[in-house]
C-alpha cells in the first residue's frame, strides 16, 4: 500500500542514523506494519450524536461492555465508526521528536558547519557554549528516559501526521537556537548570569521530574489512563506544574545564553502549553465537580502563578 | 441594544468599504492615466498616496475578522493581507530601484481591479442589503484571471528587487551583538518566494471552491 511504503522509507532513514537505538525504532516499526489497516488504536467508536448538537461525542471505553452503553434499549445499539488515520504509539512520536535536538544541536557545536555560512572553520569556544551543550542534551535525554520508562499517556496512540508536525516544531527550532548558541561570533554573557541561568534551570528540571513521578503514580500500570486530581509538591499551588517548571527550565537556559532564538522558542513552547494547561484545568474542574461523591476540584493556578 | 450595534456595525462597514473603494479606484485611474501618458515607469509614482493609504487600510481587516465584526476567518485573512503588505510597504516603497519595473504596472491594475469588485460587492450589501447577481458573479470570476496576474507580478517583484535588497544590507541585523541575533532581509525574500509555491493553488483552490458555493447558493434562491 502506498502510504505504508511512505512509512517504510521513513522509518528506514532513521535506522541508519541511529544505530544504538535501531532496536527500539525495529519493534515499534514491525508492530505498525504488521498489524492490518483498522488496527484497534485506529478505530474509534462513539455514539451517535443528535443531529444539530454541538456536543462531543461521548467514545466508547474499550474497557466498558457494551451493554453499559446500552441505556435500556437492550436489542440494538447505533455506533459510529471513524478512521482516525494510521496511528503511532506516543513513545514512538516522542522518541522522533526529541532525537532531532539530541543530534542537530551538537552538531553545530562539533563540526565545522559555520564555514557553510561563510565563516572561517577557527574559532573560540567560550565555557558557556560547552555547558549549553551539556544542559541542552541532559534536557532531551532526559525527556526520552521519561518517555520510556516514566510517563503513562492518556491515549495509546497519536496521528502519524503529528510525526510530522512535531518532528518539524523541534528540529527546526532546534537547529535555529543551535546555530545561534554555537556561532563564532557568539557573545557571552557575564560569568555571573550564565551560573544564574544554568543553575536555575537545572534545580526545574529535576523539580519536572519529580513532577513526572507524581504525575505517573496517579495512574495505575495496566495502561487505563483516566484522571485524578494531583497533589503533592508544587501540585497543590499550581494544576500543570509539571508545564511550570518546564517553562522555567527552559527561562534558566535562555538567562545562560541571551538569544532571541532561544526565547522565541520559550514564548512559542509557554504558549502551547498554556493551551494543554487551560484544557487541562477545565477537564479537570469538570470531571471533579463536586456532585454525586465526586470530590471537588480545589482552587488552584492554571500554569504560571501568578497570571493565570 | 443588540439592533443597535447591528446598526452601528453596518453604518461602520459601509463607510469603511465605500472609502476603501474610492482610493482603490484612484489607483486604478491614475495607474491607467499614466501608463498612457508617461509610460511604465512613471505608474507607482503616480499612484503611490493612494496605494499605500487603500492596502494599509485592508490591515483593519485582520481586526474587523479578530473581534467578529465579519465573518471571514482570520486565517485567509492574515496571509493575504500579509503578503499585499510586504509587496507594499516591504518591496515597492522600500526599494524605490524597483518602482520603474513594467510589472509594478500589471501588480497595481490587477490589485485595484480586484478591490474595485470586492470593496464595492460588500459596500452594497452593507449599505443597500444585497448586491446585483452580475456583481456576485463577477465576486467570484474576476480572481480566475486577475489572480494569476497579479501573484506572477508579485513573485516577479520579489524576484527582481532581490539584488537591490542583497546590495542594500536594509532591514539586517549582523552578529555579534548583545542579544546574538541576526536577520537577513535578503534570504527572508526568498523565504518569502518559497512560501508562494504551496500558497498561491492553496489559495487558487479555496476561490474555487468559494466561487461554487456562492454561485450555486445563488441559483437555489
Amino acid at each position: 500500500m502506498k502510504e505504508k511504503k511512505g512509512n517504510l522509507l521513513f522509518f528506514f532513514f532513521f535506522f541508519f542514523s541511529c544505530r544504538p537505538l535501531w532496536l527500539i525504532c525495529r519493534r515499534q516499526f514491525t508492530k505498525e506494519v504488521t498489524a492490518k489497516k483498522f488496527y484497534p488504536s485506529r478505530q474509534r467508536l462513539t455514539l451517535p450524536v443528535p443531529p444539530g448538537s454541538k456536543e462531543r461525542p461521548v467514545v466508547l471505553n474499550y474497557k466498558k461492555g457494551l451493554k453499559d452503553y446500552c441505556d435500556g434499549n437492550q436489542n440494538n445499539i447505533t455506533v459510529v465508526f471513524k478512521d482516525l488515520g494510521p496511528q503511532v504509539s506516543y513513545p514512538t512520536l516522542f522518541f522522533f521528536e526529541y532525537l532531532g535536538p539530541l543530534i542537530l544541536y551538537p552538531t553545530f557545536y562539533y563540526f565545522p558547519v559555520y564555514q557553510f555560512f561563510g565563516y572561517k572553520v577557527e574559532r573560540v569556544i567560550h565555557p558557556v557554549q560547552t555547558y549549553a551543550l551539556y544542559y541542552w542534551c541532559f534536557h532531551y535525554f532526559k525527556r526520552i528516559m521519561e518517555t520510556f520508562f516514566i510517563h503513562r499517556f492518556s491515549h495509546a496512540t497519536s496521528p502519524l501526521s503529528n510525526v510530522f508536525r512535531n518532528c518539524a516544531y523541534y528540529w527546526t527550532f532546534g537547529a535555529y537556537i543551535a546555530y545561534y548558541v554555537n556561532h563564532p561570533l557568539y557573545t557571552p554573557v557575564s560569568d555571573l548570569q550564565m551560573k544564574i541561568g544554568f543553575g536555575f534551570g537545572l534545580i526545574c528540571q529535576l523539580a519536572n521530574f519529580y513532577c513526572h513521578i507524581i504525575l505517573k503514580n496517579l495512574r495505575s500500570p495496566d495502561g487505563s489512563g483516566g484522571y485524578q486530581i494531583p497533589s503533592g509538591f508544587l501540585f497543590n499551588i499550581v494544576t500543570c506544574a509539571n508545564y511550570t517548571t518546564e517553562i522555567y527550565q527552559w527561562l534558566g537556559f535562555n538567562i545562560a545564553t541571551q538569544t532571541v532564538a532561544g526565547y522565541v522558542f520559550l514564548v512559542v513552547a509557554t504558549s502551547i502549553m498554556t493551551n494543554w494547561a487551560l484544557a487541562k484545568h477545565r477537564r479537570l474542574k469538570k470531571l471533579f465537580d463536586g456532585k454525586e461523591g465526586r470530590p471537588k476540584y480545589p482552587r488552584r493556578w492554571v500554569i504560571l502563578p501568578p497570571f493565570l | 441594544m443588540a439592533t443597535l450595534f447591528a446598526a452601528l456595525r453596518r453604518l461602520y462597514l459601509s463607510i469603511y468599504n465605500w472609502t476603501v473603494f474610492i482610493g482603490w479606484f484612484q489607483v486604478l485611474f491614475l495607474a491607467l492615466k499614466s501608463l498612457k501618458e508617461s509610460g511604465h515607469e512613471h505608474v507607482y509614482n503616480a499612484v503611490e498616496k493612494p496605494l499605500l493609504l487603500a492596502q494599509s487600510a485592508a490591515a483593519l481587516e485582520i481586526l474587523h475578522g479578530l473581534i467578529g465584526l465579519v465573518r471571514s476567518p482570520v486565517s485567509s485573512t492574515l496571509p493575504q493581507v500579509g503578503s499585499r503588505l510586504y509587496l507594499t510597504w516591504g518591496i515597492l516603497w522600500s526599494f524605490p530601484e524597483i518602482r520603474t519595473h513594467i510589472l509594478v504596472s500589471s501588480l497595481v491594475i490587477s490589485w485595484s481591479i480586484t478591490e474595485i469588485i470586492r470593496y464595492s460587492f460588500f459596500g452594497m450589501k452593507e449599505a443597500f442589503g444585497f448586491a446585483p447577481s452580475w456583481h456576485l458573479w463577477l465576486r467570484y470570476s474576476s480572481f480566475l484571471v486577475l489572480y494569476p496576474t497579479g501573484i506572477s507580478s508579485e513573485v516577479g517583484l520579489v524576484y527582481f528587487a532581490l539584488p537591490y535588497i542583497k546590495g542594500s544590507e536594509k532591514y539586517s541585523v549582523r552578529m555579534p551583538n548583545k542579544w546574538n541575533f541576526s536577520l537577513d532581509y535578503f534570504y527572508l525574500a526568498i523565504l518569502a518566494l518559497g512560501f508562494y509555491v504551496p500558497g498561491s493553488p492553496h489559495l487558487y483552490r479555496y476561490m474555487l471552491a468559494q466561487r461554487k458555493r456562492a454561485l450555486s447558493k445563488s441559483k437555489k434562491e
